[in-house]
């Protein structure tokens, strides 16, 4: 399936891509898509990946068959959009198999925000036969800034995608390979995480890890490194993912830290736009 | 005369902005092309208009210049502005001026469809990389054709997936050529279908009300009934409902069944695939709901001191001993003491955190579980209720002691918290709680004391009722100042008012307002009446009949009658009017004087047990 997507987007000029290297909650975050996208100087762009998303709160001890502290995405960047954006897309999952005639396709408004990057975009949720199978967002606003050239995300479910091609009831009985399920692969660490992101994480030194990123991100900043800064920016998003799952946040305690992660990203953003010239090309 | 085809073709539009469009497109066509459209068709991928009879040309214009008397100095600037020498100006009644004759409608098309496109205004609308053009979604397309002319673009599309480009040989054609390639493009026949379709399959219902966004998810709707696992059915069956209506904008048919609404494919295909979607979202919701029940209502309940109710107001386990206590002060009995205690418990379940809209029926059916009499449950259930201006009220009289203290506590909290509706702005639903207490009060008859409600929040409350009577708001103002210890006592009092003859209540209101604006203005007015400084008559019998009246009224409106209440009043009236015309207030005698306006500030007091009666306009 993976390396479908591979072939189909590589096809169409798309850079492929590896998952990145530090804990993320969305594909989106990836600097291949959030800085290529924020980069006002780089025109054209496009990439596709896969990234193992690490969400703490989504957890359940590998006990529910659809909720899980850490799955799959495959990410597709398009800058700028092109035209025949959702025709390429549709294309892709023909390429995965999926008879477009044979199923019910369709798209429903589905708008993305990410409050703590200062992100919006408008777009659907893909649905075959009710599953819910790709994000599709176009972009407005990255890092508080109004973007110049609007580019198209489609961040499919893999797992999601796989029940439907696999026609299976839980991710667990999903095949991995042939004789392995996605179960044999991830249940114990489903558990395992859980018990960690729940009960175990030490409050205390994720308290101290996320200031010290913090205060990194910002000394880096300041020192004209918005690259460098980026991965602490992303790495106390995550030290504070893990403080509310462990359950250690107040709500207004809550409200502070996303202002605290917010402040970061917003002040890297309008450095990293500003810094035209240090920005990668 | 010709006939005009406009579509604009767009990636899958929101239903909201479908609605928009649908709304705005006739009169926006008839200012912009002069000709309401016979036909507007909208789907999520195109808004289209048919207008018939268009003429073929624009109009001629005459255009106003000078005055034929300052011909010498203006006109030379007005033609040249036209184009044209000063030979060629006209006159019309005393004025130069210039017939601009009318262009082809092929040739004008482009820009009034233009207008047309930055004249829709939508909620919520996107860039991308088309120009400067605001959108719901992308345009993909336009085409516009007078008759067989194509003025704009080459052809249209079909359905997204078993059609494509498709020809359109004339305008009036359109429908037909759409409905050849798997696309009905009228909304209206599109929900007649799907409503067909489901009565067809019998039983179906829509409590959350997702057909307004069916019609426009689908081009091509064809009604599929599924079935899940007979074991789903332990949850709540709002639950089951909320499940199949939000995650899958299907239609609930009772038990184990639904109807989905396809946008084309195989039927058993897409059947398949939908009804393995229903069931891994019951799975899921079945997940939730057992992890709570093994935790339980009552211990949930317990958690409630960590869950922040309003900032600045404690948690919800300060929320549920506020309602404790107002439930006692509405009299409520065990069973809404015992359901005040449990209210909140679900704002600490899994299964309303996932399903935020069905707070209170959650808790009910926890409670159901735990073995809690059906009072209390049931309770439970109807707090927040009525949700809406129409919606019914809570049937069972716990119920309505519960939502009752429930929307006291929130506006008494968030008034307090300086957090009042502004305009439209009511993020809280303040106005929709105290509509719901003042229809709690009336249609539900329950004793609701004025006092619970802090000021601020008792004139919010009681001014709800100016647009939920059926009396003019006037009424409702005077009897707002009424001595009535319940809400609902204002209502019928207003009422009550509005039903004297006028005969009968002009001579009390003309006493009340005179012998409140004396009282006010004149000074001197004796502590206490002395009997023997009454010189005339008809301040004799006032003085009496007001010893009488006075404490009937009061009898009245403490037992609630305020019928009897008005008729005791209203007997004063012709021995006002007596007074008024017999007896001089202003009286020399100091001493005589003091006395009759003591006498006018009972008979204000009196009638003013009555409310403020010069509230009432009359002519």
């Amino acid at each position: 399936m993976i390396a479908a997507l591979q072939d189909y987007w590589a096809q169409r000029g798309a850079v492929i891509m590896q998952p990145y290297h530090t804990e993320l909650g969305a594909g989106t975050s990836n600097p291949a898509t959030f800085l290529r996208v924020l980069d006002p100087s780089q025109k054209e762009w496009r990439a596709a990946y896969v990234e193992p998303v690490i969400r703490p709160t989504d957890g359940r001890y590998g006990e529910n068959p659809f909720r899980f502290q850490h799955y799959f995405q495959y990410q597709v960047i398009l800058k700028p959009a092109p035209e025949d954006v959702l025709d390429q897309y549709f294309g892709s999952l023909h390429a995965l198999g999926i008879d477009l005639r044979r199923h019910d396709i369709r798209l429903v408004e589905d708008d993305w925000e990410q409050p703590t990057l200062g992100a919006w975009g408008l777009g659907w949720e893909v649905w075959c036969d009710a599953m819910e199978v790709t994000q599709f967002t176009y972009f407005q606003q990255l890092g508080g800034i109004d973007l110049e050239v609007i580019p198209a995300e489609m961040t499919y479910g893999l797992e999601r995608l796989a029940l439907f091609l696999q026609g299976k009831k839980s991710v667990f009985d999903l095949e991995w390979a042939p004789g392995v399920t996605w179960g044999d692969v991830y249940r114990e660490n489903e558990r395992q995480w859980s018990r960690y992101n729940y009960e175990e994480a030490p409050v205390d030194v994720l308290e101290r890890r996320f200031d010290e990123h913090e205060a990194e991100a910002e000394e880096l900043l300041d020192k004209g490194l918005p690259l460098p800064a980026y991965d602490q920016v992303l790495k106390s998003s995550h030290a504070f993912n893990l403080l509310d799952a462990r359950g250690a946040l107040s709500v207004t305690e809550r409200a502070a830290y996303i202002g605290r992660v917010r402040k970061l990203a917003r002040r890297f953003a309008q450095l990293y736009v500003g810094a035209d010239g240090d920005a990668p090309d | 005369m010709a006939t005009l085809l406009i579509e604009i073709g767009c990636e899958e539009l929101p239903a909201a902005a479908c609605h928009e469009a649908l709304g705005q497109l006739p009169e926006l066509c008839r200012h912009v092309l002069g000709a309401k459209p016979s036909r507007v068709l909208v789907t999520p991928r195109r808004l289209a208009v048919l207008v018939e009879d268009v003429p073929e040309r624009t109009p001629d214009k005459w255009v106003k210049g000078p005055p034929v008397k300052v011909a010498e100095q203006a006109a030379a600037g007005f033609a040249k502005r036209h184009g044209i020498a000063v030979e060629e100006l006209e006159t019309r009644d005393g004025f130069l001026g210039v017939e601009v004759p009318g262009r082809l409608l092929a040739e004008v098309l482009p820009e009034k469809l233009d207008t047309i496109l930055r004249g829709l205004s939508f909620s919520k609308t996107m860039r991308w990389n088309g120009g400067g053009l605001r959108f719901p979604r992308p345009l993909r397309w336009t085409l516009a054709m007078v008759d067989a002319d194509r003025i704009m673009g080459d052809g249209s599309y079909g359905h997204r997936f078993t059609s494509g480009a498709i020809a359109v040989p004339e305008a009036s054609a359109y429908l037909d050529v759409l409905r050849g390639a798997d696309v009905e493009p009228d909304a209206e026949e599109r929900r007649r279908q799907i409503v067909e379709a489901l009565d067809a399959v019998g039983g179906w219902s829509d409590p959350n009300g997702v057909l307004e966004e069916v019609v426009f998810l689908v081009e091509h709707p064809v009604v599929i009934d599924g079935r899940f696992d007979d074991r789903y059915l332990q949850l709540p069956s709002r639950v089951i409902e909320m499940t199949i209506q939000t995650h899958v904008r299907a239609f609930p048919l009772g038990e184990n069944r639904f109807a989905f609404v396809a946008n084309g494919g195989e039927p058993e295909t897409v059947r398949a695939g939908v009804e393995n979607v229903v069931e891994g979202r019951l799975e899921d919701a079945s997940f939730t709901f057992e992890r709570d029940v093994k935790v339980g209502i009552d211990a949930l309940a317990e958690h409630l001191g960590s869950i922040t109710f309003f900032a600045g107001a404690g948690s919800f386990a300060d929320k549920t001993e506020r309602l404790a206590k107002l439930v006692q002060a509405l009299g409520g009995g065990e069973a809404a003491l015992e359901a005040a205690r449990l209210a909140k418990a679900d704002q600490a379940s899994e299964l309303v955190r996932e399903f935020p809209e069905l707070e209170g029926h959650v808790g009910a059916e926890y409670a159901r579980l735990a073995g809690y009499p059906e009072a209390v449950s049931a309770a439970i259930d109807e707090q927040y209720l009525p949700d809406g201006a129409a919606a019914p009220l809570p049937q069972t009289e716990t119920g309505r002691v519960l939502s009752a203290a429930d929307k006291i506590d929130t506006l008494n909290v968030s008034f307090g918290l300086g957090q009042r509706p502004t305009g439209s702005r009511d993020p809280y639903g303040l106005r929709r709680a105290a509509i719901g207490l003042d229809r709690l009060a009336t249609e539900g008859k329950l004793a609701i004391p004025r006092s619970l409600m802090a000021s601020e929040v008792g004139e919010f409350v009681e001014e709800r009722f100016e647009g939920l009577l059926d009396v003019p708001v006037e009424y409702v103002r005077a009897a707002r100042r009424a001595s009535v210890r319940d809400l609902g006592g204002v209502a019928r009092l207003a009422e009550a008012l509005a039903t004297l003859p006028d005969e009968r209540f002009g001579p009390i209101h003309t006493a009340y307002t005179r012998a409140a604006r004396l009282a006010e203005k004149e000074e001197g007015a004796e502590a206490e009446l002395d009997p023997a400084l009454l010189l005339e008559p008809a301040e004799v019998e006032v003085a009496q009949a007001l010893e009488r009246v006075d404490p009937e009224i009061a009898a009245a409106l403490d037992a609630g009658d305020f019928g009897a209440a008005v008729e005791a009043a209203a007997e004063l009236g012709p021995l006002l009017d007596k007074f008024f015309e017999d007896v001089l207030v202003v009286a020399d005698d100091r001493a005589v004087r003091a006395n009759r306006l003591r006498l006018l500030l009972s008979v204000r007091d009196t009638l003013g047990r009555l409310g403020e009666l010069s509230q009432i306009p009359r002519s």
